[in-house]
């Protein structure tokens, strides 16, 4: 196995250096990141893995505080005789001094840390104006003779300088520089941060590009099966019938209520499951960014202003008054959504919907009518899962929740027709969860992987 | 230690496995799985391998491998059984067909007899394959995977008979392996019906004869030479018209009859029995091998990825290398103390170019710029030296971060003045006022006072013109 590639990931004191370890180690508990500067007085490392291979291993170092003085210290040490010293030999010489040891501590184990490193990351927060401190700091990080990346972070905040940095670093040689915001990188912020680093770094180019490609087929495979699980719960609850004595004027409460917690406790299940999937825990830090209080939501799935404020219009069917979210299904009685159901079955469904279909006619025989979970809150939960779900992957990207709101595929589950898939499963109450386990496992789960294929598809650009 | 059951298992075995665990966690909840998972990562290979692993240590541990070994010997003796009984089946329908000679063979009634049912089944299996659907793969494999799965017993087993379902049906892989097992057991059928043919032609003497009412003669003569159409493209006789007319009213015991009549039907068994069903069963063998070689995990079914974290980590820990020695070089500014000056000076710090500067400064007092380089800083000190003034006035700008560097500065030059105040510039629009307090406490551990800073312009420059603020704080 070849050796890893070691990269130092230094900077001026609080700009971002263990929040950008923590980004790219999907290690959330590394370290301690906190808005005080000089959090960090170590140097601590971590490897990055693919497929079980080590290809990265990254030190996060304390900031430099000093530069300026450390600067006048390197110049001023001289050879004996009439030697020239160059960069690396200045700095083992400064590293020898017992001041290296006392007030540059710090700044010792950067140099150190640099030296044993074959690149090194320039954490630069981007609201910095640039100060001489800043160019001393990189003349000396120049001097390690290895390639230095600098990392533009915070370069969305309104008072970032990015263009200075920019014009600065130029000047000091440095042309190639990354944006990438340590705590709410851009979607392809890590693939574009080790593109730059290969460019570089040639020898290491394959193990980067293994890497980039590791971390994004792990996502992939994430988001696949996100979308999974928001099917599953769209498939139990479009799923899920409950039969009741057709000559009962109304549902019975009693049974309404059972049937409003049980997909009450199924949503509950589904955020569970999407937070256990993107390993968040409702004390992580950026726990404000998710829609949720505590791991829950915040409003009732069957709260009326619930569906009002994510833009869903009520039908004008039997959903619409006290009994919110519960669609009656008189079948034969008139165009309700059972109705419309049974046709989108019939037509979607074969000869197993003509059978689902004779089920439900013995139903109306045996005098009962059946209770099915509104078209409305269907809706509702594949908004509410979806928004979620986009929010867990974002992880605080404050930017992205305007975009995902006019995002096509939700204004389709706002305004638009429900998936034909979904209309199926209404034919076939064994796929539900939500009354004990389901059974016809393989026809449910070629139904949820559709459904999870169509929320795939549609949310490609 | 005993060899764990689950080296035993093939490479889709393991996999099978897996998903069958899978399957049983999503039911009731996860296995306790620390030892497995620690086995998992320590194993080479990439995230499905790890899968593979863990599942094989559960498996192992609590009996589920030796689920599926047992479904596997279980099978095969079904199989086995369900061959004799086809070979026996289809020599006793060829003797059945035939009779025991006393009679004149029906050529018509012999070869639907023979035929009739697996061509039948031939078209519903294609049927199937073509609309797919619950009925795929024909029914003698249906059975047989029936049979298979509901004598199962040991734990969890019904896990691991809907793991090999879904698994197979994900891959679209049980329409070949039930296909091969259908035309597999159809092919030994067909090829005991050719055998119990072959040996009852051989030994005994039988007379063909074709028998109707309505229809005439041409009809049979026609069907005759079209189905052994193909059957004569690979060598064997058909009856020509003639004998096929003669046929007709009884049967004709000469010997080239007799011969061209089993010929014909030999060769009708061979080509549209036993030769598609062997190609069938060919085809769909290989493609079962091929399918199930290439038989993968989806590491995006939401148990797998849940896993995913621990069984491959992004990263590990590699801990800390050079450790906080846990003493902290900290300046230390001087207090009040006179000096031989009287005037008054503001300096501006590391302040960021687009900053308004100076302000309007009080008659008397003295600007000495914004001081951000090393020379800058030299000549401030050599300018304080030479003249040190009574009252400094240091600005910060607040929305950055207080760094040891400028707080040695800072330090310093409160060794030449008489009396420094630190003015915290944009202190009222810093975000959160989260740097303020920063600058506070940093600037309190070099031992300046909160007395001593100051947070609004005007009453920085009011300290400096010698007014208020001074009082306030004097």
């Amino acid at each position: 196995m070849a050796k890893p590639l070691r990269i130092a990931v230094v900077g001026h004191t609080n700009t971002g250096k263990t929040s950008l370890m923590r980004t790219l180690t999907r290690d959330t508990g590394f370290g301690e990141v906190s808005s005080r500067p000089s959090t960090t007085r170590h140097v601590e490392g971590a490897r990055l893995l693919a497929d079980g291979e080590v290809l990265v291993e990254l030190y996060d170092t304390p900031g430099l505080e000093d530069p300026i003085a450390l600067l006048e210290r390197l110049e001023a040490i001289e050879a004996p005789g009439d030697e020239r010293l160059d960069g690396v030999a200045r700095i083992d010489r400064f590293l020898a001094t017992p001041i290296a040891g006392r007030r540059f501590e710090q700044e010792a184990k950067v140099l150190r840390q640099m030296l044993a490193s074959d690149a090194a990351f320039y954490v630069v927060d981007a609201r910095d104006p640039v100060l001489a401190k800043h160019r001393d700091e990189l003349a000396i990080l120049g001097a390690c003779a290895i390639p230095l990346l600098p990392v533009l972070n915070f370069v969305r905040a309104p008072a970032a300088n990015e263009s200075s940095w920019r014009e600065a670093l130029a000047r000091l040689g440095l042309h190639a520089i990354v944006r990438f915001d340590t705590v709410a990188p851009e979607r392809d912020g890590e693939r574009r941060l080790y593109e730059k680093l290969g460019t570089l770094l040639d020898e290491y180019r394959a193990a980067l590009e293994r890497l980039v490609a590791s971390r994004e087929r792990e996502s992939g495979a994430r988001h696949r099966a996100g979308l999974r699980l928001v099917a599953a719960l769209l498939v139990d609850v479009a799923a899920a019938r409950v039969g009741v004595a057709a000559d009962a004027e109304s549902a019975p409460r009693a049974v309404l209520a059972d049937l409003h917690q049980r997909v009450r406790r199924r949503e509950q299940d589904g955020v569970d499951a999407l937070l256990a999937l993107y390993r968040f825990r409702p004390d992580d830090v950026d726990a404000a960014s998710l829609p949720l209080l505590d791991g829950r939501w915040e409003n009732d799935l069957f709260n009326p202003e619930t569906l009002r404020t994510m833009g869903i219009r009520f039908g004008t069917g039997a959903a619409a008054g006290a009994a919110a979210g519960v669609g009656i299904d008189l079948m034969l009685g008139g165009l309700t959504l059972g109705a419309a159901a049974a046709l989108g079955a019939l037509a979607g469904g074969g000869w197993q919907a003509v059978q689902q279909f004779g089920g439900r006619m013995l139903e109306k025989l045996r005098g009962q009518r059946a209770l099915s979970v509104d078209d409305a809150i269907l809706r509702l939960l594949a908004l509410r899962q979806l928004h979620l779900l986009a929010a867990l992957e974002a992880r605080g990207h404050a930017a992205i929740a305007p975009i995902r709101l006019v995002d096509p595929q939700l204004h389709q589950w706002r305004e638009g027709a429900l998936p034909e898939t979904l209309l199926r499963a209404r034919a076939h109450p064994e796929w539900s969860n939500l009354f004990g386990p389901a059974r016809g496992d393989d026809a449910r789960q070629a139904v949820v992987e559709a459904l999870a294929g169509e929320l795939f598809e549609a949310r490609r650009p | 230690m005993p060899v764990p059951d689950f080296v035993r298992l093939s490479a889709f075995e393991a996999r099978w496995l897996a998903e069958a665990i899978r399957l049983r966690e999503e039911a009731g909840g996860p296995l306790a799985d620390r030892d497995a998972v620690a086995a998992a990562r320590a194993a080479e290979g990439d995230l499905e391998a790890r899968i593979v692993h863990r599942a094989g240590q559960l498996g192992a541990r609590d009996g589920m491998a030796r689920t599926i070994t047992s479904w596997r010997a279980r099978s095969r003796l079904l199989l086995m059984l369900g061959a004799a009984v086809a070979l026996t089946g289809g020599f006793g329908a060829a003797l059945a067909v035939l009779g025991d000679g006393s009679r004149a063979v029906n050529v018509v009634w012999a070869l639907g007899g023979l035929l009739g049912v697996h061509l039948l089944s031939l078209v519903l299996w294609a049927v199937g394959l073509a609309v797919g659907g619950g009925d795929v793969g024909g029914a003698v494999g249906r059975a047989w995977l029936w049979l298979s799965s509901h004598t199962a017993t040991g734990p969890a087993a019904v896990h691991v008979a809907k793991a090999l379902g879904g698994l197979l049906v994900r891959a679209g892989l049980l329409r070949w392996w039930l296909g091969a097992v259908t035309h597999g057991l159809w092919l030994i059928a067909l090829a005991g019906a050719l055998v119990g043919l072959l040996v009852t032609l051989s030994a005994r003497r039988y007379g063909f004869v074709w028998e109707t009412t309505i229809l005439s003669a041409d009809v049979f003569v026609d069907l005759v030479r079209v189905v052994g159409g193909l059957p004569a493209q690979v060598g064997f006789a058909v009856p020509h018209a003639a004998l096929v007319q003669a046929s007709g009213a009884a049967p004709v015991f000469d010997e080239a009859a007799r011969r061209a009549w089993s010929s014909w039907l030999v060769g009708c068994l061979v080509v549209y029995g036993v030769v598609p069903r062997a190609l069938l069963w060919a085809l769909c063998l290989g493609l079962w091998r091929v399918g199930r070689a290439r038989l993968r995990l989806d590491p995006a079914l939401p148990g797998y990825a849940l896993l995913a974290a621990r069984l491959a980590p992004a990263s590990e820990r590699i801990g800390v290398t050079d450790a906080d020695p846990g003493r902290f070089a900290r300046p230390r500014a001087n207090g009040p103390h006179t000096v031989a000056g009287a005037s008054a000076l503001l300096v501006g710090l590391e302040l960021p170019a687009d900053a308004a500067w100076p302000p309007a400064l009080p008659a008397g007092v003295r600007d000495a710029g914004v001081i951000d380089s090393r020379e800058e800083r030299r000549r401030l000190l050599a300018a304080l030296q030479a003249d040190p003034p009574a009252r400094l006035l240091i600005a910060c700008d607040a929305r950055q971060t207080p760094d040891r560097g400028s707080l040695e500065l800072i330090a310093g030059l409160s060794r030449y003045a008489g009396e420094i105040r630190v003015w915290l510039t944009e202190a009222d629009v810093a975000p959160g006022g989260g740097r303020t307090e920063h600058w506070r406490e940093a600037l309190r551990d070099i031992g300046l006072a909160p007395a001593r800073i100051i947070d609004s312009a005007a009453m920085a420059l009011d300290w400096l013109r010698g007014g208020r603020a001074e009082a306030e704080n004097g």
